[in-house]
């Protein structure tokens, strides 16, 4: 059953693997298990997506598929039952209003086992020195879509060095405008303009495999 | 010392021959725009975008001091509303004139909830930003496959418009909106008569859709979307179809303007695989691009994100059929591929201009320009045409000199 489910994930299957992981749970069956399960899928079309095969359109769906199926298993595991692998406080940069790459990320992000505490869009470079220290995350995560995002992303680098909490974090940016310049000139530790290479290169980041 | 005019028709016909996929005397080059022509005059975002005095002197004087051949910083100042556009297709006057207006005043006038503006939703110094929203439930595609314009007319502008959502306050911003287009017109036809006493050339454009991104960005928000073209599929496709004749009409109501171009800004096309691509969108883009050219206008379709996967079916197109402006594409694979078939524009990664160096932007030109420059048919730009307002100065100049020293035939 609970390959069956896998596969359905994977092959985007949304009706057949909601209405699987359904009868599953009502059947008993192990909901820590299950949210495994999905976790696996999610890993398998991100890994579809870096190789080629799947496309941003697949990442949405699948994350979706995701997502309803959590909204089901997740009340009926005991909080702090699911072990996290790490922290990432994410938010898009100050001026940018967009929040499509960044939400994508983190469904992927989440289903990879990181808690992720989302601070939202158009954020105050002090919000993330806030952030980090309030929450003592492994990564920061910084998404922009318009280049304006770019030089904000520098700033709040500069605004966590000022801060002092620079070494006690990685930062990763994302984006559609981000690439290895962007990366160069803003002083972060790693890049990626989708998803599953961010989830991937997250994973990197902290040392466990990716 | 040229005449503004020699200068015009020599930047003129080095546009012309490549987009003819001939050689010209150098390769020509589009320059950049965005937040940084406000920011070197000294303006605010906010008065850029609402000031139509100061922003006509900060696009003149960026013009002046980064030349170029074919200038973005020209005619529009913020971001569009793109079901507004197509409310008005079936009346040509209208959408000529306030239906493809990409200005701050517009935006204040109908109060649309799809953009964000510096000055009114976000700081005074942000870039005019396009967020969309959902218009649109899945239940309301036969309605829009039935009579799209009277959809959008009627049923998705007082959904999106806050002015307009009953008939009293969409008459009052219909008159208001009919005031402002005066004031529009004036800022264009005065932009243009200074941009060619700087030797600019005249090249009016106007403006294309790919149905299934006017869903997405418009209608149905693009996450809703993708997850219609499973769910769907057929409707999709019937409204792909149906909106195929308001986007060109709306399309040609500048035709009398003597326009030449039709730019088309793509958005899903990266996010499809080549399945759904050639299924959902690309049909009814090429529809749309055959129609343009079947009125002599050639399509100008600038590629956002990676176009990799679809690159091929640009050849389905008749040659010469227009322009292909990649973003993050690599024009030298691109230019492989479609080399005698299509002008390709593009090349400069806009993160080069925004964060690297002069000696930088000079290796990298030459580089790339010894490799994509042979045969002509191609025209330099950066990826994005939109420069934070911290770009160095220095580097746009760069830009500009090596296109000059690197780009001669």
């Amino acid at each position: 059953m609970l390959d069956e489910i896998l596969k359905s994930i994977v092959e985007m299957e949304e009706e057949e693997a909601i209405k699987k992981a359904k009868e599953y749970l009502d059947g008993g069956g192990d909901p820590q298990k299950l949210l495994e399960v999905c976790r696996d899928a999610m890993g398998e079309v991100g890994a579809r997506f870096e190789k080629g095969e799947y496309f941003l359109s697949e990442l949405i769906l699948g994350g979706e598929i995701f997502k309803q199926i959590m909204e089901f298993t997740l009340p009926k595991i005991k909080s702090g039952s699911v072990k996290k692998i790490g922290k990432i406080v994410l938010g898009t940069v100050k001026e940018d209003v967009h929040n499509i790459g960044k939400d994508i990320f983190k469904v992927f992000a989440e289903a990879s086992g990181f808690e992720v505490i989302d601070i939202g869009i158009d954020t105050p470079e002090e919000k993330f020195v806030e952030a980090v220290k309030e929450h003592k995350p492994d990564i920061v995560g910084m998404s922009c879509l318009i280049t304006a995002g770019v030089t904000s992303m520098k700033k709040t680098v500069d605004k966590l060095k000022e801060a002092g909490l620079r070494d006690s974090i990685k930062i990763i940016i994302g984006g559609g405008r981000v690439d290895e310049s962007v990366k160069e000139f803003t002083g972060a530790d790693a890049w990626a303009d989708d998803a599953a290479k961010g989830v991937r290169l997250c994973k990197q980041l902290i040392g466990v495999e990716g | 010392m040229k005449s503004p005019e020699e200068l015009a028709k020599e930047r003129l016909a080095r546009i012309e021959a490549a987009v003819n996929l001939e050689e010209p005397d150098r390769v020509p080059f589009s320059g950049v725009g965005g937040d940084v022509i406000a920011a070197y005059a000294g303006i605010t975002q906010e008065e850029f975008c609402f000031d139509y005095d100061k922003a006509k002197e900060a696009i003149v004087k960026f013009n002046r001091d980064f030349p170029c051949d074919w200038t973005f910083a020209a005619g529009f100042v913020g971001v569009g509303v793109p079901p507004f556009t197509y409310a008005f297709a079936d009346d040509p006057d209208v959408s000529a004139t306030v239906g493809m207006a990409m200005f701050g005043t517009i935006h204040d006038i109908i109060d649309d909830t799809c953009t964000r503006y510096p000055g009114r939703e976000i700081e005074k110094n942000c870039s005019p930003q396009f967020i969309g929203g959902k218009f649109m439930e899945p239940e309301e595609y036969d309605d829009l496959i039935e009579d799209p314009v009277k959809f959008i007319a009627e049923t998705i502008i007082p959904r999106i418009c806050r002015n307009m959502n009953t008939p009293r306050k969409a008459m009052a911003a219909m008159i208001r909106l009919g005031m402002e287009a005066e004031k529009i017109k004036n800022f264009t036809i005065e932009v243009g008569k200074e941009l060619a006493q700087l030797g600019y050339p005249a090249i009016p454009i106007t403006l294309g859709y790919t149905p299934l991104d006017l869903i997405g960005d418009g209608l149905r928000d693009e996450l809703n979307l993708i997850l219609d073209l499973r769910r769907y599929p057929d409707k999709v496709k019937k409204a792909c179809e149906a909106l195929v004749e308001p986007i060109l009409k709306a399309g040609l109501a500048l035709k009398p303007l003597g326009v030449k171009y039709a730019f088309i800004p793509l958005h899903l096309n990266e996010y499809l695989s080549p399945e759904l691509y050639n299924e959902f969108y690309w049909p009814y883009l090429k529809e749309v691009i055959l129609g343009f050219a079947k009125e002599g206008i050639k399509s100008f379709v600038f590629f956002e994100g990676r176009h990799d996967a679809h690159l091929e079916t640009i050849l389905d197109l008749p040659k010469g059929w227009g322009i292909a402006y990649f973003e993050k594409t690599d024009v030298r694979k691109a230019k492989e591929i479609l080399k005698g078939h299509t002008c390709v524009m593009g090349g400069v990664p806009i993160s080069l201009i925004v964060g690297g160096t002069t000696e930088k932007i000079d290796a990298y030109v030459k580089e790339l320009l010894d490799e994509v420059k042979p045969g002509g048919g191609y025209i330099l730009a950066t990826s994005v045409g939109i420069a934070p307002r911290e770009t160095p100065v220095e580097n746009i100049r760069a830009l500009i000199e090596a296109v000059e020293k690197y780009g001669r035939y």
